[in-house]
């Protein structure tokens, strides 16, 4: 254990993890999982929790005939309890080149969050996948359970080199394709698609998945520190956009991105998914412990 | 298609392009910078450019450095010029001295060439056109070049480069300078109205500017009103000695030998020493070295009196020659340093003199070594055929004596008595006890001959034609009369000689001798080949409608067509030198042409003009501008601005 938390502590440090160890991901649905586990399902199975009656028929187990019903009513119900089922966790981390960029960069913060993110839910004892993208999925940690599992979300982590361009649609549809079961998705990307992203995640949100979009973006995206006539190169695809900096443009820039934001996060909840904007240079602490609670990620 | 100022249109290229090409490069460098995605700036400018109708004017200083670049350009191309001065006068007429004189090289390139530089610099600075000016119109300006003769090269306009053009062309010649004449087309020309100049010549004088050394031979018969005439000296020294004169003539006793004169003339302070070289036909002959002394002030008539040396040469040839004479001392005017004279081939002049025993008149005639002479009587001389000499040309010229006024054929001659009846004189009578009132003592008949003491016991009244020249004059009428008519010449004198007391003077031998030898050259038997520039020269009895060649300084293969009279009238030779007219089916003739003046030699420039009771100073200084045009300093503006915008754009692009 102490080996693992070694290693990860060069994303988390150990005071965190300590307070990471208390919570757990939420679901806003109920969904299937794998396996019996910690979480309501929709399926009836075997639980504590009582859930319908239903009559009797030949071959159902005897065991959960309701005989209290039975002896009032000399009718045969059968007793349906909530079965309690693992839930899914899918982290999906942008490594295209333009999260590398900022200071500080958001590549520090995506990391860092997926890190508590993936220690909550391995914790936890749910199913954890992770994928870093950009074109396509990159390297992908299929359905992890367990504290067992912290060395390799760390090393996958830390080996994960941001550069190329971004091909959402197609991440997308792996993801659909290769997935098998709803969960949680949570998307940490900065965004910026060009081709757009709405196409992309209708592909998520129609597989069923309870899709978290969190947004990174470093300081010098909200306010510029930029002057003069400069030609501005695309950090992914090298386009060129030649701008004379004015306070009008930078005022128009602003608002673009306020627009493009407000346009995200309207997709998202209009599907009922959550969207999360954050800045790199904020605490990822901060916004695990609390930001992420209040919105039901986590408990 | 006319260019009205193509050195604007260069300016404004050499200022504009590279303006351009640098912009072209500030362009390109634009500063690099990586963002995550170009996705929003994209759109932000997008949105910056649609949505606001007109772009908001941006604060930036390079756009504000550009703006005032292309306004200062476009200042600069408007062409502004400053009004210095408010002028009063609106005609202005430039006179330009193209005398010998002016071709002295004591100030850079020459006295013309700065005279023409000054009269441009004046020219520009009148008709400039200026949008800050007092002038409601600009002022026109005449140009005139004087020399022997004046010459209008350019009427009155305010066209500026027509008239820098007009100056540039303006020549220089090897002729004296005369004021006179100028002056005068001026006036002319100021006086009457010019429709293109809405008649307003008349209501004003126009100024006079004249740009001249000041050597100008006909000052003191001139006169100017006050303040018409601007004189605007050139030049700075009077080092100068000259060939002031030269003659070459085959001696009368040995035609073989050759005697050559020249005089030569010190105009400095100081003594000079020199040399003088001789050569016949580009030959050497001899070289004489001189001291020549400087000029000096006479005592009592306070008159400059430059030094003088005159030298004689004594050559031998039988043969056609150019004689050259030249100084060898370096002064600052060249043209009067050579002098050429041409010598003929020794040729006897067929003389019959008609006589019925005039031993005096045969005695004149026999004196003459280069005359040969035939004798016959009144006679025999009116058996001959006249036609048929006419055609033969026995005879040069004849000597009529004691002429009866019989008719005689076409030729040249010398009649005593009766005049022909081909003259055209009437004979009113017959006077008797006749003395010499007048006559014309510098005329080549008369040269050196006395007529003071010549006393005629009886003569005929003489009533010549209105073209003809009276030589010499008797208190009743004319005594001797000089006639062309149908290409014959007569010299008549209307006496018997031996009805006179003139064989007894020592100038009747003279009178003989000049007359037989001008009858001679009218004959084309001795051409005038030594000529003063610019003097006219004619060519008769040549067949009609050839085309003759004529070559010398400024002409080249110059094609000139003789008259269907038989005149040929050569091109005017305004420089000094030889020149040669090439006939058809004969030999070429060569013309000395030579400066030979002592007062256009003198070069020392003066600072005032001294007119009839008036003297008129210089200026003061060279010519200054009126109107000072602006666009080089907005030029160097520009320059200044385009630094500017590059400190400015380099300090940014470091930020």
């Amino acid at each position: 254990m102490n080996n693992n938390r070694r290693k990860l502590t060069q994303l988390l440090d150990a005071d965190f993890m300590a307070r990471l160890d208390s919570m757990d991901v939420l679901s806003k649905k109920i969904l299937h999982g794998k396996m019996q586990g910690q979480r309501r399902s929709k399926r009836r199975g075997q639980s504590v929790e009582f859930a319908d009656h239903r009559p009797y028929v030949a071959g159902d187990d005897l065991r959960f005939v309701d005989w209290n019903i039975y002896a009032r009513l000399e009718q045969l119900f059968l007793k349906l309890f909530m079965e309690e089922q693992d839930l899914t966790v899918h982290i999906a981390v942008d490594v295209s080149g333009s999260v590398g960029y900022g200071e500080p960069a958001k590549s520090t913060f995506i990391l860092k969050l997926a890190a508590a993110l993936g220690y909550v839910s391995l914790v936890n004892n749910n199913r954890l996948t992770m994928s870093s993208f950009n074109l396509g999925i990159v390297n992908q940690l299929k359905y992890m359970r367990g504290r067992n599992y912290l060395p390799n979300i760390a090393e996958f982590l830390l080996d994960a080199e941001f550069e190329g361009m971004t091909d959402f649609d197609n991440v997308c549809k792996q993801i659909a394709a290769t997935q098998s079961g709803t969960g949680i998705m949570i998307i940490l990307s900065d965004f910026f698609f060009k081709e757009g992203y709405e196409s992309a995640m209708r592909r998520i949100i129609g597989r069923g998945y309870d899709l978290y979009a969190i947004q990174v973006l470093s300081p010098q995206e909200f306010d510029p520190e930029m002057t003069g006539d400069l030609k501005l190169l695309d950090i992914e695809d090298s386009d060129v956009a030649e701008v004379t900096i004015s306070n009008a443009l930078i005022k128009h820039y602003k608002k673009n991105l306020s627009a493009y934001c407000a346009q995200l996060q309207d997709y998202c909840v209009r599907r009922g998914s959550s969207y999360v904007l954050a800045k790199s240079s904020d605490s990822v602490e901060m916004l695990v412990l609390n930001y992420l609670r209040k919105i039901n990620l986590l408990r | 298609m006319n260019w009205i100022s193509p050195l604007t249109a260069l300016y404004a290229g050499a200022v504009t392009v590279p303006l351009l090409l640098l912009l072209y490069f500030l362009k390109l460098k634009r500063q690099e910078s990586v963002v995550p995605s170009t996705l929003l700036w994209k759109r932000a400018v997008q949105d910056l450019q649609v949505n606001a109708p007109f772009q908001r004017l941006r604060r930036n200083i390079l756009l504000l450095l550009q703006m005032l670049m292309l306004l200062a350009i476009l200042a600069a191309l408007a062409g502004p010029v400053m009004s210095l001065h408010s002028l009063k006068v609106e005609r202005y007429v430039l006179l330009i001295d193209n005398s010998a004189s002016m071709n002295a090289d004591d100030v850079e390139p020459t006295r013309l060439g700065y005279a023409k530089e000054q009269a441009t610099i004046f020219v520009r600075s009148i008709t400039e056109k200026s949008f800050m000016s007092f002038r409601n119109r600009p002022p026109q300006i005449m140009v005139i070049t004087i020399n022997d003769s004046a010459k209008v090269v350019c009427n009155f306009t305010s066209d500026t480069n027509q008239l820098v053009r007009t100056i540039e062309h303006i020549r220089a010649g090897d002729g004296r300078s005369s004021l006179g004449q100028g002056l005068a087309l001026a006036r002319a020309y100021c006086q009457s109205p010019d429709p293109e100049a809405n008649n307003r010549s008349a209501e004003q004088a126009a100024q006079l500017v004249l740009f001249s050394d000041g050597c100008i031979q006909d000052l003191q018969n001139l006169k100017v009103s006050a303040n018409e005439l601007i004189f605007q000296a050139i030049g700075s020294s009077s080092d100068n000695v000259a060939i002031t004169a030269m003659k070459a003539r085959r001696s009368f006793e040995n035609a073989q030998r050759i005697d050559v004169f020249v005089t030569l003339t010190n105009y400095n302070d100081t003594q000079v020493n020199t040399d003088l070289q001789l050569s016949i036909n580009g030959d050497l002959k001899a070289v004489k070295n001189l001291v020549i002394d400087g000029k000096k002030i006479d005592a009592l008539s306070k008159k400059v009196i430059n030094g003088k040396v005159s030298v004689d040469f004594e050559v031998s040839s039988l043969e056609f020659g150019i004689i050259e004479a030249k100084l060898l001392r370096k002064d600052i005017l060249a043209v009067d340093d050579t002098a050429w004279s041409i010598i003929s081939a020794p040729r006897d002049v067929k003389t019959l003199l008609v006589t019925d025993n005039n031993v005096v008149l045969e005695s004149a005639l026999k004196a003459c070594r280069q005359i040969k002479l035939f004798k016959c009587t009144h006679a025999e001389f009116s058996q001959m055929d006249s036609k048929a000499m006419e055609i033969t040309r026995s005879y040069d010229v004849f000597v009529l004596d004691n002429h009866d006024g019989a008719s005689v054929g076409r030729g040249t001659y010398l009649v005593f008595g009766k005049p022909p009846q081909e003259t055209g004189i009437e004979v009113a009578g017959q006077s008797q006890n006749q003395l010499i009132v007048d006559y014309r003592a510098k005329h080549p008949v008369l040269n050196y001959v006395n007529m003071d003491n010549l006393f005629v016991g009886k003569c005929y009244d003489l009533k010549l034609p209105r073209d003809s020249e009276v030589l010499a004059e008797f208190d009743k009428g004319p005594a001797i009369g000089l006639i062309r008519r149908n290409n014959s010449t007569f010299i008549t004198a209307g006496f018997d000689v031996m009805d006179s007391n003139w064989p007894f003077e020592p100038g009747f031998v003279l009178f003989v001798y000049n007359a037989v030898a001008f009858l001679a050259e009218e004959a084309g038997l001795v051409e005038k080949t030594e000529i003063q520039v610019a003097e006219p020269v004619s060519l008769l009895g040549l067949n009609a409608d050839q085309e003759a060649l004529f070559n010398g300084p400024g002409y080249k293969d110059e094609k000139i067509i003789v008259t269907k009279s038989g005149k040929l009238r050569l091109p005017v030779m305004e420089r000094a030198g030889l020149y040669e007219l090439k006939l058809p089916d004969a030999d070429p003739k060569v013309y000395a042409v030579n400066l030979l003046d002592s007062e256009e030699s003198d070069i020392a420039p003066k600072d005032q003009l001294s007119l009839v009771g008036q003297e008129i100073k210089a200026s003061e200084s060279t010519v200054k501008r009126f109107n000072m045009p602006i666009w080089p300093y907005i030029v160097a503006i520009v320059l200044l601005l385009v630094c500017a915008e590059w400190l400015v754009y380099n300090s940014k692009i470091r930020i």
